[in-house]
């Protein structure tokens, strides 16, 4: 799929070493647009949002906060760890913002599976559908956000 | 049809090797800078090949700025005043700036490249800051995901440190880097122990450092260091202390009171420590016999989510409310604490409410 000069810019700055070491897209050499595209379609097919997974990821992001660095028990099935590593990143898609190296680490114990998101990410999908490009370390799996963090269906 | 495709093509290619010639010409000539003068606090003077960033040019005069990502302008960390030759701000370093420090000339010196003659004022305690190269002398786990590492001192074979201070730990090339990074750690060892950095790392999911050390690291492997960095150290006085941490906010914590401990302090302390269950405690042995060797120091390690089969008997609560529980009043005292943003904003919060001003609250965010 075809994309705009605004996306090629935004490509170029989530190479590496641009932002970050590793950059943004991983092993990835599809156009930005086609990553995103492919990943809203994954999404959907669960009759999930971006928005309602962002919201999920805000949910225990802001309530691990207070748990002040240690891990706390969420809503029985979840134990949620928010802590800090020094720096903030500003993102590739722009704007003013910088983001500070914020994890949140949810384990939901009834299937024993766990993953780690930054406030970065949230943003990422929250704003624009981005999951990360495949092979990036950070890339999150749109399925994974919604089995691991119990998603609920939303009306697509 | 064909051959003026081919035309088409072959005068591309030619235009592309053109332009990509003249970058390269540009670069060896317009580029070159030449050498610059950067004068330290209107005293020290250094002649330097101009053209690279103020950071890495400073590096190779040995002079150390601190910095926690490396270079990459993202922590922030590495500011440096400029009195005169930076030139105008660039958008790269305006989102880690306040006012403030724009208005007192600060820059980010990752970002700002040496194109002319500089004058700068950095801090005097950054002269003292070496690169040591160390070997592992011993790693063991404290908790379930805190290693700790003790680091021999080869060249040169002895640090001079303040309790509290850090260090920058270089993590060389692999499977997660490219190239080496560095990362900020405080120091656990006591000043006492010239030949000895002791640090505690708390593994981050994806870390580049923590991964390296959690995974990688082994005994007797060589590795570089620099500092002493920071200004989160005991200050010298006879107010009455109060220490807060969690993880391994631990480590500077544990420096400042075996150095207290050492020194003979009589000084009234105490030691809030919090962890979610007793799984998460560590070195309250160590905290316990420096409850024996020290005049009025009490360890107070509080569990928030206690398990059965710890059989705790201690206090218990997110650890801001256990303090506010047992410290009345403190108006006499000074706070030191070492954590997550959200964990200092919210000691802040607490400590203000017993009275203890701000101007005697110090602490090391990890932010």
């Amino acid at each position: 799929m075809k994309q705009t000069p605004e996306f090629d810019h935004i490509q170029q700055q989530m190479q590496p070493g641009v932002i970050t070491l590793e950059g943004f897209l991983g092993s990835d050499k599809r156009n930005l647009i086609d990553i995103i595209v492919e990943d809203e379609g994954t999404v959907r097919r669960h009759d999930q949002t971006n928005q309602a997974i962002a919201e999920r990821m805000q949910y225990f992001r802001d309530a691990g906060f207070d748990g002040l660095g240690e891990f706390i028990t969420l809503d029985e099935n979840f134990d949620v760890r928010v802590d800090s590593v020094r720096g903030k990143l500003p993102s590739p898609f722009g704007g003013p913002g910088m983001y500070e190296k914020v994890n949140t680490t949810v384990l939901n114990k009834k299937i024993n599976k766990e993953i780690t998101f930054t406030d970065l990410h949230i943003h990422f999908i929250k704003d624009h559908g981005f999951y990360q490009g495949k092979g990036s370390s950070y890339r999150l799996e749109p399925t994974d956000l919604i089995e691991i963090l119990q998603v609920a269906p939303t009306e697509v | 049809m064909l051959s003026s495709l081919f035309v088409s093509v072959s005068v591309i290619t030619l235009i592309s090797l053109f332009l990509a010639l003249l970058m390269v010409i540009a670069d060896a000539t317009v580029g070159n800078y030449g050498m610059a003068r950067i004068t330290i606090n209107n005293d020290k003077v250094l002649d330097v090949e101009a053209g690279r960033p103020l950071l890495s040019t400073l590096k190779s005069e040995e002079i150390f700025i601190p910095s926690a990502c490396g270079g990459r302008g993202s922590c922030g960390l590495c500011k440096v005043k400029v009195v005169e030759g930076g030139g105008n701000y660039l958008p790269t370093e305006l989102p880690l700036l306040e006012k403030e420090d724009i208005d007192n000339l600060i820059r980010i010196s990752c970002q700002l490249k040496v194109k002319n003659d500089m004058s700068i004022e950095i801090p005097e305690e950054l002269f003292s800051v070496r690169q040591f190269e160390t070997k592992v002398e011993s790693i063991r786990d404290l908790t379930h995901d805190i290693k700790e590492v003790r680091l021999k001192l080869i060249d040169p074979p002895s640090i001079e440190m303040k309790a509290g201070q850090f260090i920058q730990f270089e993590v060389p090339e692999y499977e997660l880097t490219d190239e080496a990074v560095y990362r900020a750690y405080s120091m656990a060892s006591a000043p006492s122990e010239t030949d000895v950095v002791e640090l505690q790392i708390r593994l981050v999911p994806n870390g580049i450092c923590t991964t390296y050390v959690h995974e990688h690291l082994k005994e007797g492997q060589d590795v570089s260091i620099n500092g002493p960095y920071g200004d989160f150290f005991l200050r010298d006085t006879d107010r009455d202390i109060i220490c807060i941490a969690g993880g391994s906010g631990m480590a500077p914590i544990k420096s400042i009171l075996l150095d207290m401990a050492e020194k003979g302090s009589k000084r009234k302390a105490r030691y809030f420590f919090g962890a979610r269950s007793a799984r998460d405690l560590f070195l309250v042995d160590e905290m316990k016999e420096l409850e024996q060797k020290m005049e009025d120091f009490k360890f107070i390690p509080a569990l928030s989510e206690p398990q059965p089969e710890d059989n705790w008997t201690g206090e218990t609560g997110l650890i801001t409310d256990v303090v506010h529980r047992l410290v009345e009043s403190a108006p006499d005292a000074e706070a030191y604490l070492c954590g997550s943003p959200g964990m200092i904003d919210a000691c802040i919060k607490v400590l203000s409410d017993l009275g203890v001003p701000q101007e005697h609250i110090y602490y090391d965010k990890f932010a």
